[in-house]
């Protein structure tokens, strides 16, 4: 519970770092934004975005960040905030405050490339949803009757991880984690530039979002069909081995995803599948 | 960060790679350091009890240097290597994330480090690394290593640990190894997929908690059981015990007699007298 | 042949089914999205989506009376066959979903577990907890990303769309498209484009949409000729929590659970709600309706808020208006058990525990049932011509329009867990169209490289203005506030033909003020400034069309209500009173129906900026439209007189309108 009574103040202090374009030095930015009741972080860039002007009175340009359904259900949003990653559709102003009276601390995530601002490239992580085939294969779209039957049971365990919203909190959060930031070469064409950002993207970590969706998917009956080639893409380089199991991504998942789960299931599929690739060749 | 097409050798077998590292550090690496421990914590029975141990060990005879570095040296080294490797991926960040899982993820890395350091000069101060007379004689004693002696295995190490940095070093290793080891085999339940559920793991959790009270309490008494025995009548008591377990045996043929894996006369100071009044059982057959 | 080519614009349900479809059947598809798709607003539909099926079937329902309760949901504004199809179609839409992967709640045996929406009696929606859009979303956005490995899909994520290309002949031959983060501006060459760009909830400010749905897409396709239609229909939900950025959902089930809504009677009470008596409350929808209490009919309790707030100035707080939605005489286990998720969700954004503080509610613009006007071929039994190149297509050839931003499928106004259902069929629907479209269309040959670089220039040209305009001070984003604050009072829950009229002069006069917004961002790159102006300058089409066609409108249908213009129900004494009332109350209803059941038509005029209206007659050749007199004073007597001149016209024209009869029965029960 919060008390905004008499505490309430004037103005909320906000340091943004910010980066002009990727490349180039960021550098912090305060601004001084009217209190109102109810913000959230969203709310305080919004205003920014509308008077763009620091707390010293200097115009500059607005900040630029993404977002989307403001319900914590898109992903949009993620950013660092007093030091902590999340989404800032949630982060409300007054629990801020009260983490720290002096002032919100708004940053980029830390393991995505910077487009500008709070704004980052987070391709590598629908790209890792690609190489451990996130989907459920079917055949055709034609009319072919109701999918296979499910026990509620079974729904249940599924369910947590199909609300994955790709939000990338996870993987701020990871310590085995790191940022890949690619700068295409002048010599190089588009799609000549986006094979060397997959094929880079593939030879490092997946991150526990694609992992957890590995299982969801080897959990679906119509899945499992191709369970193996989940199983075969999470023991590639980059894989689930890569997990030190610092167990971040399960406290920071604002779904609240058993994701450390989805890596301990992983790590015994990938047992069991390398024992018996190893006897069977 | 990787950039190139052409995958390392390492890379191509990473999966390979961290497994047999996450498997090393049980077998045989932690399973040795339990056994090692609890041979150790024997001498809290008596400096003899100990000898006994050591008996056993070395009746492997010749055999001894094979079964050291294929099944204890070479496992360490790469489960060590390797571990600097898996280390150099990663990037703490307990300051903004101070969960407990993620001060252990910091933790494991500091103690794996400390314990690889430990166990290089551990090894190295106790056992010398490699039995050439050369190395012994002419590197090894001259900078303070090899200095425990099977035949008289109490005694040597007792007074091994008696410089107050000496002890804190062991204490400090052994603490690492100890943690290395219990929180290890709790990632590697992970790793390997035998706890999977939150509940399962915080069970594991806990057994590991006990396993590595109970492994450090052990592992705390051998090396204060040592440490006694290196030091005044305990010392002189501890010789005499070992020299006479040693003539005994033999006598009685179960021994080979090996000079090199006794103590030299220069280098226990105290009680040399009961060291003198043995020589002569020290004649060639 | 060479490779077909479809530009889709929008990733939501619609634009990832269309193009999943689309890619099934070879077609190559470029999909383009303000956000990555995955991020679309489909992610908000929490409730569900709905067909007819194995449990409500033994109980008497069938696609026909899903088909009914839709058209009678929408008061008879949708042409019916497309509504019809859908209906027909909706129990293999989710099956197709179910293979998919979507992980629906499941019953004990293992089937799809169902629950009930409002406007129908039977248990016919399928849900994945409390986030069956998300799922929804997922099932399509996996399935699209299978496409793109498989390199028949490539997506266009951060880019938007500028403008449709259109040839000399008036057929659409691609579109302009730009980088959010670098700013290029880049021409798509297409064989079809397909709109689905979601709905224009950012023209009323706030509301319960996400921001991407700015309505720009529809708008640059209306300003360069689609017509749009019915814009005034208009969904309000009555209860959603005022955030200082968005207006977020709160679902009606806190007042089936005895949730009471009050204001204090002492207007802006500064007081704690826990600290104002009991007598200094008014409880006012109990105090009206003393009969449904908290319980009304939606758009009743929704026009009641809104007037308690704005005519009778009794609202909670003075900046914004809100009452009080309170649960807190409730017992904390019931709270927990029955409302556990979304008081968890207003805990989340409010910070407050609505168990022991009353929410704070206020109804929010939540859906647009108008939209981009798009043409359908009928069967001779009412339903759709599969794969006719008609079906979707706008009055722009080879353009066509999907979801939301179609106007179709709902009328007046959107049954509940209807919209899931409309977005995934008009996707997978269009697909075969396009198709057939490429078929069917005189040989255009290559697009013109010419056409495609005037057009990438044109674009760039007015880009580069707006970026080096130092002329004005005017603020885009105050202009947008005024804009959502005008659209809201003028044109949301209660309309008045004055208070419209006004409003569309002072739209004209924000629109020039947004001609003349200053940047505060005049560099080229990641510039979300000056997209967010376009966008701004781009609503102001649509926000004419919504208040024009409202105020031509002098009726009461659907989401759209005129006091003015309303049919109250009848009160007297004698039967024979009573009677007489009802036969006027229906003479006048059968006149109304003549005179404004048509679906509404704007046009765009660029040179003059204008727009004009027209009407269009709507296919209600299946379900004669019948008067909703769901809680009607006299409702009883009127529905008696009704039926009696359905049975006597039925007498007079044999064969037509069997059968309605007894549906309305159910219907209307």
């Amino acid at each position: 519970m919060i008390s905004r009574s008499k505490t309430s103040p004037e103005h909320v202090e906000v340091r943004v770092l910010r980066q002009a374009a990727p490349q180039q030095r960021s550098y912090w930015e305060r601004f001084r934004v009217a209190y109102e009741p109810d913000m959230n972080v969203i709310s305080v860039l919004q205003r920014i975005a509308a008077r763009p002007r620091t707390a010293d009175g200097q115009d500059v340009t607005p900040v630029a960040w993404d977002c989307n359904c403001l319900e914590e259900v898109c992903g949009a949003c993620t950013m660092v905030v007093n030091g902590r990653v999340r989404q800032s559709c949630s982060a409300l102003v007054d629990r801020l405050l009260e983490e720290n009276p002096a002032e919100i601390e708004l940053r980029p995530m830390t393991k995505f490339p910077v487009l500008r601002d709070l704004m980052v490239d987070r391709s590598r992580l629908f790209r890792a949803l690609e190489k451990v085939k996130a989907w459920v294969p079917v055949d055709s779209y034609h009319d072919m009757g109701a999918g296979p039957r499910q026990s509620p049971e079974a729904q249940q365990e599924s369910y947590p991880y199909s609300q994955c919203m790709s939000c990338g909190c996870c993987l701020d959060a990871c310590p085995q984690y790191r940022k890949i930031e690619l700068i295409q070469r002048d010599d190089e064409t588009d799609e000549q530039f986006a094979a060397r950002q997959a094929a880079t993207y593939d030879r490092n970590f997946v991150g526990p979002h694609a992992i957890a969706q590995a299982i969801l998917f080897n959990q679906n009956p119509t899945g499992q069909m191709n369970a193996d080639e989940r199983v075969e893409a999470l023991t590639a380089p980059g894989g689930v081995q890569v997990c030190g199991n610092a167990q971040n991504c399960v406290s920071v998942c604002p779904k609240e995803i058993p994701l450390t789960t989805a890596i301990a299931q992983a790590g015994r599929a990938a047992t069991v599948h390398s024992i018996k690739r190893w006897f069977d060749r | 960060m990787a950039g190139e097409t052409n995958d390392s050798w390492l890379v191509r077998h990473e999966f390979l790679l961290r497994r047999l590292h996450s498997l090393s550090g049980l077998i045989p690496v932690g399973a040795f350091m339990i056994v090692h421990l609890l041979t150790n914590s024997s001498v809290q029975n008596g400096p003899g009890a100990f000898q006994k141990n050591v008996y056993l060990i070395h009746s492997l005879d010749a055999l001894l240097p094979l079964v050291e570095w294929v099944f204890i040296f070479i496992p360490i080294f790469f489960h060590g290597i390797f571990g600097i490797v898996i280390i150099a991926g990663g990037l703490p960040n307990t300051s903004s994330y101070p969960n407990a899982s993620n001060i252990r993820y910091v933790l494991q890395r500091v103690t794996g480090v400390l314990a690889f350091l430990f166990i290089v000069w551990h090894v190295f101060h106790m056992h010398g690394w490699i039995h050439a007379d050369w190395w012994i004689d002419g590197v090894a004693k001259n900078l303070g290593g090899a200095q425990f002696k099977p035949y008289n295995a109490a005694s040597t190490a007792g007074l091994a640990l008696q410089s107050f940095v000496v002890i804190v070093a062991y204490v400090v290793g052994v603490l690492a190894c100890v943690f290395h080891l219990a929180n290890g085999i709790w990632t590697m339940g992970i790793t390997w997929g035998a706890w999977t559920s939150p509940a399962a793991q915080r069970r594991a959790n806990a057994v590991c908690t006990v396993f590595g009270v109970g492994l450090a309490v052990i592992g705390l008494a051998a090396l204060q059981g040592m440490w006694a025995q290196g030091r005044g009548e305990a010392l002189e008591e501890a010789i005499r015990i070992e020299d006479q377990q040693y003539n005994a045996a033999v006598q009685a043929g179960i021994l080979k007699p090996n000079e090199e894996k006794r103590a030299q006369p220069s280098e226990a100071e105290p009680g040399r007298e009961a060291s003198v009044d043995q020589a002569s059982a020290r004649s060639p057959r | 042949m060479a490779q077909q080519k479809v530009v889709v614009i929008g990733g939501g349900l619609a634009g990832l089914a269309a193009a999943m479809k689309l890619a099934e059947l070879g077609v190559a598809v470029d999909l383009v999205s303000l956000t990555p798709v995955k991020r679309s607003h489909s992610v908000c539909a929490q409730g569900g989506i709905n067909s007819v099926n194995d449990q409500t079937r033994p109980l008497g329902d069938d696609e026909w009376i899903h088909f009914d309760d839709t058209v009678y949901g929408g008061d008879f504004l949708q042409h019916q066959p497309p509504v019809k199809e859908m209906a027909y179609w909706a129990p293999k839409i989710i099956d197709l979903m179910d293979r998919l992967g979507v992980t629906f709640n499941r019953t004990p045996e293992g089937f799809l577990d169902r629950r009930r929406f409002g406007g129908t009696l039977f248990k016919r929606t399928a849900f994945a907890g409390a986030t069956t859009g998300q799922q929804l979303l997922y099932a399509l956005d996996e399935q699209v990303r299978r496409y793109e490995v498989a390199g028949l899909i490539k997506k266009y994520e951060y880019w938007d769309f500028l403008a449709p290309i259109l040839d000399a002949g008036g057929q659409c031959r691609g579109c302009v498209i730009q980088d959010l983060v670098s700013m290029e501006i880049r021409p798509l060459a297409a064989d079809a484009v397909i709109v689905a760009s979601g709905g224009p909830g950012l023209i009323y400010g706030r509301s319960t949409m996400s921001m991407a749905c700015n309505g720009s897409a529809a708008s640059r396709c209306f300003q360069v000729g689609v017509k749009y239609a019915n814009g005034e229909f208009i969904q309000v939900h009555p209860t959603a929590v005022p955030g200082s950025d968005k207006l977020r959902l709160m679902s009606e089930s806190a007042r089936g659970e005895g949730g009471r809504v009050w204001v204090p009677r002492t207007p802006q009470d500064s007081r704690p709600a826990a600290q104002i008596p009991e007598s200094e409350r008014y409880y006012f929808l109990e105090d009206r309706y003393p009969e449904y209490g908290n319980l009304v009919p939606r758009d009743i309790a929704t026009r009641e808020i809104f007037n308690v707030c704005t005519k009778e100035g009794l609202s909670v707080e003075s900046e914004r208006l809100c009452v009080y939605l309170d649960l807190t005489h409730l017992p904390r286990e019931m709270l927990d058990t029955k409302l556990g998720g979304i008081l968890e969700i207003y805990e989340k954004f409010q910070g407050v525990d609505p168990r022991e503080v009353p929410m704070k509610i206020f109804p929010a613009v939540h859906y647009s049932m108008g939209g981009l006007w798009v043409d359908y071929e009928r069967t001779a039994d009412g339903g759709l011509t599969a794969a006719s190149p008609r079906n979707q297509q706008t009055n722009v050839p080879g353009l066509f329009a999907i979801g939301e931003c179609d106007y179709q499928y709902h009328g007046g106004n959107r049954l509940g867990a209807n919209s899931l259902l409309s977005c995934i069929f008009s996707g997978l629907y269009v697909a075969p169209s396009v198709v057939s479209y490429f078929q069917t269309r005189e040989a255009t040959g290559e697009v013109p490289p010419a056409l495609l670089e005037q057009e990438g220039r044109r674009h760039q040209e007015r880009h580069d203005a707006l970026l080096k305009r130092r002329s004005g001070k005017e603020n885009p984003y105050l202009v947008h506030q005024e804009l959502g604050n005008l659209m809201t009072r003028a044109a949301t829950v209660v309309r008045d033909n004055d208070d419209l009229r006004s409003a569309i002069e002072t739209v004209h006069q924000l629109r020039d003020r947004a001609d003349r917004c200053a940047l505060s961002d005049t560099g080229n790159w990641t510039n979300q400034n000056v997209v967010f102006t376009k966008s701004l300058i781009d609503m102001f089409p649509l926000a004419l069309s919504i208040l024009q066609g409202a105020l031509a409108r002098d009726e009461c249908r659907g989401a759209h209500y005129k006091p003015a213009f309303a049919m109250p129900g009848i009160e007297a004494d004698s039967p024979e009173e009573k009677r007489r009332l009802a036969e006027a109350w229906c003479d006048r209803f059968e006149e109304n129906t003549k005179k404004w059941l048509k679906s509404t038509i704007a046009e765009y005029d660029s040179s003059s900026r204008e727009v004009r209206l027209s009407y269009e007659p709507v296919d209600t050749t299946l379900i004669p439209p019948r008067p909703r007199l769901y809680g009607l004073v006299g409702a009883e007597v009127i529905e008696e007189v009704w039926k009696e001149r359905l049975a006597s016209r039925a007498g007079d024209v044999s064969g037509n309108g069997s059968g309605a009869g007894t549906k309305e029965t159910v219907a209307a029960s």
